[in-house]
């Protein structure tokens, strides 16, 4: 009797070592292009490297980088926007690996026109010069997918109108009445919309203007002092986004493809088809392009909003994670 | 023999006392700017006066300064015009008229706290992204707290006054022109000085929609674009209308209410 007693005291406490995990935290967006880290969370990777990780969730790409610099979080994954570069030229963040980017063949941002310009002939990305356009803010990432777009096509997209409306559901108002000619949309918007019939799409950035359009971060004072915790989270990370890669990219498992999407719906609150129909590429060894992070920063710094002072390569760490280029 | 009795009463009289309003203000500026000079805090979380007062030096000698300034100030005036103007008669209609107040005091009860923010993709589909829209939210912030405090003024007024005036049979419109009107005067210029400071603090939000240029958008952008400094100079651009207003009303109510 009493040894039965000694025994369950004993696998009590062997229980209780792994569940004596280091706590983390990690600020987040409810958006698919954040899978990974909800696979990594469900499937159990965090807790496989001793992580306990909580999510913070915010609206916005901003606040992700703020909590991370303010030391509400201690790692934040979102969209790269000029508002994170200032924080991150200031020595407040680094990117350790890569998240979405836009990739041909992957409808993630739609480029839309309003009825009422495509009535007036607006029907390609190329007839976007000159006409108005509406975005979120200066700085996000719409007013970058733009300018991509302008280089390409060889318009200036200082001859456009670009109108900050602030928020999503106000772009959606504006062009659905046809006060801006043109914008760029999420496509779990963009779809419903046009089909609808409230505007139509045109074209898809990840097909013109391929760019890597979010990344993992965590402030230097985690890289400095809390090394070990930092490739434990990128390891657990990495699996997670193996496994995004596994059920979304390669979609050689159709049980794992249907488990992973069931996860997504839980952490976003989204429809499923809405998801699936939306899905963000995202590099299958969570590796980021150095290059491109550096000419989006010159980007930012031609348009002077970005401070001159902002070094890219001081922005990266390749340590975690080898850059593609 | 007693001696004449020292007067007492004094009653705890605030007296204006200038140099002491200059000195507790620059109190607060030097120990901040001493906290940011000595590097306890990071500018990142807090600039110093210094860099606000760079950012806003630099605004000045770029022209940037008068353009945002020029665009919000159209903005706030015309608003607040249509919006007090508005709110005014309807808050004299609440005070005078008990149909009026019947009817539309639950309306404007139920409209008030509705935040205007909350409405902007609607103001876009029934005003567009031009100047109405902005001028709009603007004066709908400034119409409710008109309105209320326009028909408690009226309601202040000393009844045995308007009693009065009845018993010596002056005629309405008269007694509304010389008896109600000076005695809510008070009232309405509160409502007017927290009026004037909700048309500033609107100006953020209605330049959300649209807007290249307006110290509302000046301060949106330099939040996005994470640049404290700047962000601080528009916020003291801010206080600095405040303050004007404030002026404004204190010299309207020496003047409109020298009767008291």
């Amino acid at each position: 009797m009493r040894l039965k007693w000694i025994a369950a005291v004993a696998a009590l406490t062997l229980l209780a070592v792994p569940a004596q995990a280091e706590k983390t935290s990690l600020s987040v967006l409810k958006l698919a292009s954040s899978g990974p880290v909800f696979l990594a969370q469900d499937l159990g990777y965090f807790a496989a490297e001793g992580l306990e990780v909580e999510l913070k969730f915010f609206t916005a790409a901003q606040p992700v980088a703020v909590a991370v610099v303010s030391g509400d979080a201690e790692f934040g994954v979102t969209g790269l926007t000029a508002g994170f570069y200032n924080l991150a030229g200031k020595g407040a963040l680094k990117i350790i690996a890569g998240q979405s980017r836009e990739q041909p063949g992957y409808r993630l941002s739609a480029y839309m026109v309003s009825n009422k310009a495509w009535e007036a002939g607006v029907r390609s990305p190329a007839d976007f010069a000159g006409k108005s356009f509406a975005m979120t803010q200066v700085g996000s990432t719409f007013y970058y997918m733009i300018g991509l777009l302008a280089e390409k096509k060889g318009f200036d997209a200082a001859k456009m109108r670009l109108v900050p409306l602030q928020s999503i559901p106000n772009m959606v108002s504006a062009l659905q009445g046809g006060q801006v000619d043109t914008a760029i949309l999420p496509s779990t918007v963009a779809v419903p919309m046009a089909d609808r019939n409230d505007a139509k799409i045109v074209g898809w950035a990840g097909d013109e203007t391929p760019w890597q359009l979010g990344a993992l971060f965590t402030s230097p004072k985690m890289i400095d002092g809390k090394r070990a915790t930092v490739e434990r989270f990128v390891r657990a990370y990495k699996k997670g986004v193996a496994a995004y890669d596994l059920a979304f990219q390669k979609r050689t498992d159709q049980a794992a493809t249907d488990k992973a999407l069931d996860i997504l719906a839980k952490y976003t609150e989204q429809q499923k088809g809405a998801i699936a129909a939306g899905l963000p590429y995202i590099e299958p060894e969570a590796r980021f392009s150095a290059k491109d992070i550096a000419k989006q920063v010159a980007y930012w710094q031609s348009q002077k909003q970005a401070d001159a002072s902002v070094d890219a390569k001081e922005i990266v760490v390749t340590s975690f994670v080898p850059s593609l280029d | 023999m007693s001696e004449p009795l020292r007067f007492r009463g004094g009653g705890f009289v605030i007296g204006p006392k200038p140099i002491s309003s200059c000195l507790g203000g620059l109190a607060v500026i030097a120990i901040w700017q001493a906290v940011s000079s000595a590097g306890w805090v990071s500018p990142i979380f807090l600039p110093s006066p210094a860099g606000i007062a760079r950012a806003l030096g630099e605004m000045a000698l770029s022209g940037q300064l008068w353009r945002h300034l020029g665009a919000s100030l159209q903005r706030i005036l015309l608003g607040f015009a249509l919006g007090s103007a508005a709110g005014l008669a309807l808050g004299l209609a609440l005070g005078l008229l008990s149909h009026a107040r019947a009817a539309g005091l639950p309306i404007v009860s139920a409209l008030f706290p509705i935040p205007k923010i909350a409405l902007l993709p609607l103001f876009i589909l029934w005003f567009g992204i031009g100047e109405p829209s902005k001028v709009a939210t603007i004066a709908l912030g400034v119409f409710f707290p008109m309105a209320i405090a326009t028909y408690s003024g009226v309601d202040q007024v000393p009844r045995t006054l308007i009693r009065m005036a009845q018993s010596f049979d002056v005629p309405t419109h008269a007694i509304v022109a010389k008896v109600i009107l000076p005695g809510a005067l008070p009232g309405i210029l509160a409502g007017v000085r927290i009026s004037a400071s909700i048309a500033l603090i609107l100006v953020v939000a209605a330049e959300m929609i649209g807007a290249e240029f307006g110290i509302g958008a000046f301060i949106l952008t330099a939040g996005n674009l994470m640049r404290t400094e700047d962000l601080l100079a528009g916020v003291c651009l801010l206080s600095i209308l405040g303050l004007a207003v404030g002026f404004l009303v204190s010299l309207a109510e020496r003047r409109l209410l020298s009767w008291r």
